[in-house]
């Protein structure tokens, strides 16, 4: 799949892979995958947290910036519920499955 | 890059501008300082803005490996000093008059620097508007899932 946004720079989408968290055997399976969504939702969630507090302790922290992390952590924290939802629903698709 | 890259070129430039202003509102506060630590009167100060390479936070570099960036922020990369002499204004009995009751001011027009910080505060606003943007793009991104 090409970009084509003119101006921008045409990127290889073939070396982007989701970090997700492997079980030890080696496999993934539903649950790892949404485990690794919910690790970096939580990554961020975090960072924005300290920014968070650093500006309300005074510490001379850019109060955009703290701003910009709390998005960060929102839309991130967006994105692991639909990735949740879609991983939840596909799960519960398999289970109904008729034999 | 990803859409969050473009998060951290808008706070690049918001730390930048804010920069400006902090300079320009030292320029307006000093306007009329005869007494500095380093000796002689206040000299009016200057930003210089520089590229930045935006520092990849790890949830970007998690989601993408993209080595060469084309985007870049930006960042005040010194504060230059004007070089312009003083005003020297007769004020016999004023501390830091010379000998011939001269005291030397610093040369700063409040209305170039007003100019100035209208300038930094349009700018401000301009990449405020550009960071609600990118967020509302990677808002609807996220929708495409649902």
């Amino acid at each position: 799949m090409s970009n084509t946004i003119s101006g921008l720079p045409q990127i290889d989408w073939g070396n982007v892979q989701l970090e997700v968290h492997k079980p030890s055997d080696g496999q993934s399976d539903f649950f790892h995958t949404l485990e690794g969504a919910i690790g970096n939702a939580e990554e961020l969630k975090s960072g924005a947290e300290q920014q968070v507090a650093s500006v309300l302790q005074g510490n001379g922290q850019d109060l955009h910036a703290a701003m910009i992390a709390v998005e960060k952590a929102d839309l991130s924290f967006q994105l692991m519920m639909q990735v949740r939802n879609k991983i939840v629903a596909a799960y519960q698709q398999v289970s109904q499955m008729s034999f | 890059m990803n859409l969050f890259g473009v998060l951290d070129i808008n706070s690049s430039a918001l730390t930048a501008e804010r920069e400006r202003a902090e300079i320009v509102a030292s320029n307006l506060a000093n306007a009329e300082t005869t007494h500095t630590p380093t000796g002689g009167p206040y000299k009016r100060q200057n930003v210089v803005f520089e590229t930045k390479q935006p520092d990849l936070g790890s949830f970007a570099m998690t989601l993408t490996r993209f080595g060469d960036l084309h985007a870049r922020g930006v960042k005040v990369e010194k504060v230059v000093q004007d070089k312009t002499p003083p005003l020297r204004r007769y004020v016999p009995g004023h501390p830091d008059a010379d000998p011939q009751g001269y005291v030397s001011f610093p040369d700063i027009n409040p209305v170039e620097e007003m100019v100035n910080l209208m300038g930094a505060a349009q700018a401000y606003q301009l990449n405020v508007s550009a960071t609600q943007a990118t967020k509302s793009m990677i808002s609807e991104t996220i929708q495409l899932l649902s």
